[in-house]
C-alpha cells in the first residue's frame, strides 16, 4: 500500500519508494540516508506528536511530519 | 549577515594547511583539541557567522596550520556551515585551499560517513582518514579491516580514539608522510547523463557570468540549485533552464535527479566496503533501552523538565555567590583606588565608576556563561541535547524556532548574554537568527529588582501578597507572550531565508570527558571577555561620561547653598557647620546625596532625560522616571541606584529599601495638569514594569547580538524592543485614562 512516511504508525516498517519533492530537498533527504529501496522503521513519536523518529540503515533520525510527508513508502510486514 | 568580519590573521606563508573534515558527532572537535591543545584561534569566516577554528599543530620536524571545519553530512550547501566547507575546499572567497584533508569518520557508521568522503574525492585534494571511535565500533561488534579499507580508498587510514587520545602519534606521523607524499581518493565513475549535465552547466553558467566551474562545482549545482556557485549569475531563469535540461536528461536515463547523487555514491560505497566491514550478528545499539525511557511520553518529559530545572537553577541561583564575589572584588578595587585619586576627582570617577565598574560589569557575566556552557557541553557530549530538541520541537516549530531553541531561551531567563551565545548550537541560520532576536525578551534576572521594588511598593500594600505574587509571576511571561507571536510574524513576512528541514541524528549515548567540557567552557569564556567584553566596557565608559559631564562646580555650590538654607530652619549655623565638617554625620551624608542628585540632573543624560520627558509623558512618566529609564539603557539593574540618587537617598539603596519605597509612594507632580497628584499611580507602575519587561535595556546584549549576527540586527532589535516597550507603557496609561479615569 502506497503512503507517506508521516502516516505510518509507531513500530511499522516500510520500504522507501520515492522522495516527492524538488531536487534540492530530495537530495538532502537522500544524502541523510533516505534512499529509494532502503528499509525504514518508525520508532516513536515525540510527546506532542511531532517530530517523529525513524530508523534507517541502523541509525536513528528525527524529522518533522512535514518532512516525512515527502517520503513515499510502501509498508511492509516485519 | 553579510558584513565582512574576517579577523583571521594572515596565515604565515609556506606553512601547510591541514583541514579536519567530517560529519557532526564524529569526535572531530575532540581530535582537533587534542592535536592543537590551547594553541587555537577562533574567528568568523568572512561574511558569515560560522566559527573558524584554527590552531597550530606541531609535528616535530614541521609546524602546520590545522583547521577544524564545521561538521556536515554532505556537500549540499544549504546551511551556512556547509557553505563554509564548500568555500574552504574550493579555495573560494579568498580562503586558502587546504593542502591535506583529514577525514574524521565515525567507525560505528562507516558507510554514511564515507558519503562525504566520496563527494570530496571529486575535488582532488590529498587526503587521509582518521577512523575514530574504534572502541565503540568494537563494542558494537563491528570489525573493520583497516588495511583493506586503505587499499580500496587509495589513502592512508589511521585508527584513533580521540576521547582517550589513542592513535594521535600515528595520526601525526601519517600527516607528515601524507604532506610529503600525497595520495588522493579515487573519483567516482559518473553515468554518462550526469557528466553530460555537468558539461552543459559549466558551459552555460560560464557564459552567464559565474566564472569557470570545476567538475566538482558543476556537480554541486546539478544536485543543489541553491548552490553558492550560482551566486555570480544574476539571471536565475538561465540557471533554472540549464538545470531543467540537465535534469530531464537524467530522468530519461532512468534516474531521479533528487536522489541520483546519493544513490550513485552509496552504490559505489557498498562495493567499496564489501568485505571491509564485518558486523557480528545484528548491530547491538546501546541507546535503544535508554531512549525508551528518556523519550517516553511521561517519563521522558519529566526527566527533561528535571534536567532543565537543574540547568536553570544553576544559572539563576548557583551562579549567585560567584557573581557576588565579582561584585565584592569590583567594589574592593574601587575602594582601594579611590583614596589615591582624591585630588583629581574626574580621573577618580573615570577609573572607579567608569573603568573598574565596566570591567566588573563584563566579568559579572562570566559565572553564568561558564556554568551554561558546562551544561551545554555535557548535554551535547552525552547525546541528550538532540533528544531534548526532539521532545520539545513542537512547542517552537509553529513560530519558526525549533527544539534546539529551548536551552538558549531558558538560559535567557537568567541572562540573555549566555542565552544568545548558546544559539551557536542551532545550525539552521533562520532558527538561530530568530532565537537570538527573541532571547532578550525573556525576563532575565536583572529585571527582577524592578518588579520587586514596584510590586512591593505599590501592589502588595493595596492588594495583598497573593495578588503581588501573581503579578510577579505574570511579569515573567510578558516578554515570552510578546516574543513568540513576533517570531511568527518575523518568519512569516520578513525573513527571506529559506527554511531548513529540522532533521536530527540521534547520536549514541556517550560518556563525556571533563577535558572536553572544560575546553568548551574556557573557549566560550575567553571569547566573551575578549570580543564582547571590550564593547561592553566601551559602553559603560560612554554612559559614565554622559552621567558625569559637564562637571560644573556651580552645581555643587548651588546645591550646598540650598541645602544649608533648608537646614537652617531646624539647625543653628554652628550645628550645621560642625555637622558638615564630619563626613559621617547624617547632615553631611544628606548633603552628598543632594549634590549627587543635582549633578545627575545637570549631566548630559539628565538634561537629555528632561528634554525627552515629553516623549514619555503619554505613559505618565515624569522626568525622574524618564532619567531612570534612560540611564538603565546600558544595564537595566542600575535603575534602582539611579532612583536612589535622583530621590536624594544615595546610590546604595536596593529594591527592598524602605526609604526608597516611602519616597516613591509620596512622590507627587510638582506642577502641570496633575499638580499635587501622586506620580506613581497603578497604570504608571504597571507601565514601568511592562516597559522594563520589553525594552532592550542592556548594552551587553546589544554587543553580543552584534557579535553573533551584526550591528544592523543589533540596532534593529534595540529599536523594535524599545518601540514595543514604549507603545505598551503608553497603551496601559491611555487605556486607563480613557476607561477608568475618575
Amino acid at each position: 500500500m502506497k503512503r507517506t512516511l508521516d502516516s505510518l504508525p509507531v513500530g511499522s516498517s516500510a520500504r522507501i519508494e520515492e522522495i516527492l519533492s524538488d531536487c534540492d530537498r530530495a537530495n538532502r533527504m537522500a544524502t541523510l540516508g533516505f534512499i529509494p529501496g532502503r528499509k525504514v522503521k518508525v520508532t516513536r513519536f515525540a510527546p506532542l506528536g511531532d517530530p517523529i523518529s525513524v530508523e534507517v540503515e541502523g541509525q536513528e533520525i528525527s524529522l518533522r511530519r512535514a518532512e516525512a510527508r515527502i517520503i513515499q513508502v510502501h509498508q511492509i510486514a516485519e | 549577515m553579510n558584513e565582512p568580519v574576517n579577523q583571521t590573521p594572515k596565515l604565515r606563508q609556506g606553512r601547510p594547511l591541514v583541514a579536519l573534515v567530517g560529519n557532526p558527532n564524529t569526535g572531530k572537535s575532540t581530535l582537533f583539541n587534542r592535536l592543537t591543545g590551547l594553541r587555537q584561534h577562533i574567528a568568523n569566516y568572512p561574511g558569515i557567522t560560522v566559527e573558524k577554528k584554527s590552531g597550530l599543530l606541531r609535528l616535530g620536524s614541521m609546524d602546520v596550520d590545522l583547521l577544524d571545519l564545521p561538521g556536515c553530512y554532505s556537500l549540499t550547501a544549504v546551511s551556512n556551515d556547509e557553505r563554509v566547507v564548500m568555500d574552504v575546499l574550493g579555495g573560494r572567497r579568498g580562503l586558502q585551499k587546504p593542502d591535506l584533508l583529514v577525514f574524521v569518520l565515525d567507525a560505528t557508521n562507516l558507510k554514511r560517513n564515507l558519503l562525504l568522503v566520496s563527494q570530496c574525492a571529486e575535488l582532488g585534494i590529498p587526503a587521509l582518514i582518521a577512523l575514530n571511535q574504534c572502541d565503540a565500533a568494537k563494542r558494537n561488534g563491528i570489525r573493520i579491516h583497516v588495511d583493506l579499507l586503505a587499499q580500496r580508498l587509495g589513502v592512508p587510514v589511521v585508527e584513533t580514539i580521540a576521547t582517550r587520545g589513542n592513535g594521535l602519534e600515528d595520526l601525526k606521523k601519517a600527516i607528515v608522510s601524507a604532506l610529503d607524499a600525497p595520495s588522493v581518493l579515487p573519483k567516482i565513475h559518473w553515468p554518462e547523463c550526469i557528466t553530460h549535465g555537468c558539461g552543459l552547466l559549466r558551459a552555460g553558467l560560464q557564459s552567464a557570468g559565474s566564472g569557470e566551474l570545476s567538475q566538482a562545482e558543476a556537480l554541486r549545482v546539478l544536485f543543489d540549485s541553491d548552490s553558492v556557485f550560482t551566486c555570480g549569475v544574476s539571471d536565475k531563469t538561465c540557471v533554472r533552464k540549464l538545470l531543467d535540461t540537465a535534469h530531464k536528461e537524467i530522468r530519461e536515463s532512468g534516474l531521479n535527479p533528487g536522489s541520483a547523487e546519493a544513490v550513485i555514491h552509496y552504490r559505489h560505497l557498498e562495493s567499496l566496503l564489501d568485505g571491509v566491514v564485518e558486523a557480528s550478528g545484528p548491530i547491538a545499539r546501546s541507546h535503544d533501552s535508554i531512549d525508551a525511557l528518556l523519550l517516553n511520553r511521561v517519563w521522558g518529559t519529566l526527566i527533561f523538565l528535571g534536567v532543565m530545572y537543574v540547568v536553570f537553577q544553576s544559572l539563576y541561583s548557583w551562579a549567585g555567590p560567584l557573581m557576588d564575589l565579582i561584585d565584592a572584588g569590583t567594589s574592593g578595587a574601587q575602594d582601594f583606588i579611590r583614596p589615591f585619586l582624591t585630588t583629581t576627582p574626574a580621573l577618580q570617577s573615570l577609573l572607579c565608576d567608569g573603568i573598574i565598574a565596566g570591567v566588573g560589569g563584563v566579568l559579572i557575566f562570566l559565572p553564568q556563561i561558564l556554568i551554561l556552557f558546562f551544561f551545554i557541553a555535557l548535554l551535547e557530549d552525552t547525546g541528550y541535547m538532540a533528544r531534548a530538541a526532539f521532545l520539545v520541537d513542537k512547542l517552537f516549530s509553529w513560530c519558526g524556532l525549533n527544539g534546539r531553541s529551548f536551552v538558549p531561551l531558558l538560559s535567557s531567563y537568567a541572562c540573555a548574554i549566555p542565552g544568545v551565545m548558546a544559539t551557536r548550537t542551532l545550525s539552521d541560520p533562520k532558527a538561530r537568527l530568530t532565537t537570538i532576536l527573541m532571547a532578550p525578551f525573556m525576563s532575565c534576572s536583572a529585571r527582577l529588582p524592578v518588579y520587586i521594588l514596584l510590586i512591593g511598593t505599590f501592589i502588595e500594600p493595596l492588594y495583598g501578597p497573593m495578588v503581588a505574587g501573581a503579578v510577579l509571576f505574570a511579569m515573567h511571561f510578558v516578554g515570552l507572550a510578546m516574543a513568540l507571536p513576533l517570531a511568527w510574524v518575523l518568519n512569516r513576512f520578513f525573513l527571506k531565508i529559506k527554511p531548513q528541514p529540522f532533521i536530527l541524528e540521534m547520536p549514541d549515548y556517550r560518556v563525556p570527558t571533563l577535558r572536553n567540557i572544560f575546553h568548551r567552557m574556557w573557549e566560550r569564556g575567553r571569547e566573551f571577555v575578549l570580543r564582547a567584553g571590550t564593547v561592553i566596557l566601551a559602553f559603560s565608559i560612554l554612559i559614565w561620561s554622559l552621567l558625569y559631564f559637564p562637571r560644573n562646580p556651580e552645581v555643587e555650590k548651588k546645591a550646598t547653598e540650598s541645602f544649608v538654607a533648608k537646614a537652617a530652619a531646624n539647625h543653628s549655623p554652628e550645628e550645621i557647620q560642625s555637622a558638615l565638617a564630619n563626613p559621617e554625620s547624617e547632615l553631611a551624608t544628606a548633603l552628598t546625596h543632594q549634590i549627587d542628585s543635582a549633578y545627575i540632573e545637570q549631566s548630559y543624560l539628565g538634561r537629555f532625560g528632561k528634554a525627552v520627558q515629553p516623549v514619555f509623558a503619554p505613559a505618565g512618566f515624569d522626568w525622574k522616571i524618564t532619567v531612570g529609564v534612560l540611564s538603565s539603557f546600558p544595564a537595566r539593574e542600575v535603575i534602582i541606584a539611579t532612583m536612589g540618587i535622583i530621590y536624594n537617598l544615595g546610590a546604595d539603596v536596593d529594591e527592598g529599601s524602605d526609604d526608597l519605597r516611602a519616597v516613591l509612594q509620596k512622590e507627587k507632580w510638582p506642577s502641570g495638569p496633575h499638580a499635587g497628584e501622586p506620580v506613581y499611580t497603578l497604570p504608571v507602575v504597571l507601565g514601568i514594569m511592562v516597559f522594563f519587561a520589553l525594552c532592550m535595556q542592556c548594552g551587553a546584549t546589544v554587543a553580543i547580538i552584534a557579535r553573533e549576527l551584526n550591528w544592523r540586527w543589533a540596532a534593529l532589535s534595540f529599536f523594535v524592543m524599545t518601540t514595543l516597550a514604549w507603545l505598551s507603557a503608553v497603551l496601559i496609561y491611555q487605556v486607563d485614562r480613557l476607561f477608568f479615569f475618575q
